[in-house]
């Protein structure tokens, strides 16, 4: 028997800890966001905003992201991972230099413990880009697909280098231009360059898959691919060599239209779906995917030069820029793609001994539906309250938003640990 | 050695038996999905099972044949079950049969 994606899977013991960490991670987010709303409402260079922005993207977005990209290696490369004990490595010095990172920004430490815990994401970070370059180097099947993956990867790379000469920059000063420009740099390169590819790229596979369409324009996907690396790679070139020209709302077009050809191709999976009936993973996914468009115009808006906002309502724009990315894109899309792999990964440890022999439940049974409808429906009504705050700067407004998503936490968490500590309901029958 | 007669009995058996083995995700039977293409008894201890999976990447496509195997060896338990997961045909919605679109909802 071959072509099986789970003759490859990594145990559970390299990818569950991720989903653990994660989830206790954007609790934490929305703790923190809950005691800072006025950092909402106001200039987005602050230190309680940094510490919530780098637990929300590196404690909670990425360390899912490694969990769940141990286990799709060997769905889209056909290969097993490279090594996992380099992952458990990874993830042990991945998960204590999120921590020290947010409680540096979190502390305002940013010329005396900065510098460490940047040198130990960055080295965190290099172990799991070795990781996925040995692994996709062995695949013996190559896609246009795992062009994302490797990409995103180097993006990811970049991202933490330019967060290293940032952190070295606060300690000995030695670049010539302000940090703020090499934070922009930083930011697009994680934002567009990890996040995105890396979504789309998982997002290709997964969303067809789980509402069983075939027969896709796979065209779609290698523009999306295209356009979004060359309007970040012009993006990045500009602010590095021109330091942002009139250029730069052109860049945002191009990663705009690449983002049109992704949404074009979901549309077409949506369409041509044998699975009418979406469940809460897909809502959430849906939601995600639906909100790729704010940013794309919050950015472009932000970057033309003749407009000449008044700078509060820049700055407003610019904090919704980043906000709706990380927690309306990034986290929607988390929030439900993680129904659709750790109930599976559990479920194979549990019953796969089981199968054909016994009634076995089905994996969706190893959480509460109930629970997960209502964190997806206090996400849903979080939203309009997160935005308009931003928006109005009224920080109630943002405290009611932000209440609501701390229910969507707890929820989250709640059926995360459920899924995770579930105990087999055959093995004392037997 | 089985007479034709009850070689496709057998079969018809086997057929039924697969409609209980279910896909997790979609919650629908492997035989209304058309994921099984062929079952063919030797007449003696074998079955070849000639199947394949709505995606290559199936997360639990192995578990799928896994549970072919078991629920005909639960049935028949001297019979030897042999599953060849063939992807050639690729599947397509085509396959579904009037009964697996309607428990898709289609």
């Amino acid at each position: 028997m071959q072509g099986l994606a789970t003759d490859n899977a990594p145990s559970p013991g390299v990818v569950v800890p991720h989903f653990i960490f994660a989830s206790i991670s954007f609790f934490v987010v929305v703790v923190l966001m809950l005691l800072s709303a006025s950092s909402f409402t106001g200039y987005f260079f602050e230190p309680h905003l940094l510490a919530i922005t780098h637990a929300a993207v590196l404690g909670f977005g990425t360390m899912i992201i490694f969990g769940a990209l141990y286990q799709l290696i060997p769905v889209i490369f056909e290969t097993a991972l490279y090594s996992e004990k380099l992952a458990k490595v990874t993830f042990w010095t991945f998960g204590i230099a999120v921590v020290m990172m947010v409680y540096t920004f979190w502390n305002n430490q940013f010329s005396t413990l900065l510098v460490y815990s940047a040198s130990l994401t960055f080295i965190a970070l290099m172990m799991f880009l070795f990781n996925i370059v040995a692994s996709t180097r062995r695949a013996t099947k190559k896609t246009f697909l795992s062009n994302f993956i490797t990409f995103a990867t180097y993006w990811l790379g970049l991202t933490a280098l330019i967060a290293l000469i940032i952190a070295l920059n606060y300690k000995f000063n030695f670049l010539n231009q302000s940090h703020l420009l090499y934070l922009k740099m930083h930011a697009h390169m994680g934002m567009a360059g990890w996040f995105l590819l890396l979504v789309m790229g998982a997002a290709a596979t997964l969303i067809p898959m789980f509402l069983v369409s075939h027969q896709m324009n796979e065209n779609k996907l290698k523009y999306a691919f295209y356009f979004v690396n060359a309007g970040l790679f012009l993006l990045e070139s500009d602010w590095l060599f021109l330091h942002g020209s009139v250029m730069l709302p052109v860049w945002g077009l191009m990663i705009g239209a690449g983002i049109f050809f992704f949404l074009s191709y979901v549309r077409e999976s949506y369409k041509k779906r044998l699975r009418k009936n979406l469940d809460v993973g897909m809502k959430h996914t849906m939601i995600a995917v639906l909100f790729m468009i704010l940013p794309v115009f919050l950015g472009i808006i932000a970057s033309i030069s003749g407009l000449n906002f008044d700078q509060k309502i820049y700055w407003r724009i610019i904090m919704l820029y980043g906000f709706s990315i990380i927690f309306f894109f990034i986290t929607s899309i988390i929030l439900g793609q993680t129904y659709k792999t750790i109930p599976f990964i559990i479920w194979l440890v549990k019953y796969k001994s089981f199968v054909g022999k016994t009634k076995t439940p089905l994996p969706k049974d190893l959480y509460s539906e109930k629970i997960a409808d209502i964190q997806l429906y206090s996400y849903i009504a979080s939203i309009p309250f997160l935005l308009g705050g931003i928006l109005a700067g009224s920080e109630i407004t943002f405290n009611i938003g932000a209440a609501l998503l701390l229910i969507t936490a707890i929820l989250y968490n709640m059926n995360v640990f459920k899924i995770v500590f579930h105990k087999s309901r055959i093995e004392t029958k037997l | 050695m089985k007479t034709s007669e009850e070689i496709k009995a057998i079969e018809s058996q086997i057929w039924n038996i697969l409609k209980f083995v279910i896909d997790p995700e979609v919650e629908v039977n492997i035989v209304d999905m058309g994921l099984i293409y062929r079952v063919e008894y030797d007449g003696d201890k074998t079955v070849h099972i000639e199947m394949t999976l709505s995606t290559p990447a199936c997360p639990i496509g192995d578990a799928i044949v896994l549970n072919v195997q078991e629920a005909i060896k639960n049935k028949f338990p001297d019979f030897e079950v042999d599953v060849n997961l063939v992807f050639d045909p690729p599947w397509s919605p085509d396959m579904v049969s009037e009964e697996g679109k309607v428990l898709l909802g289609l």
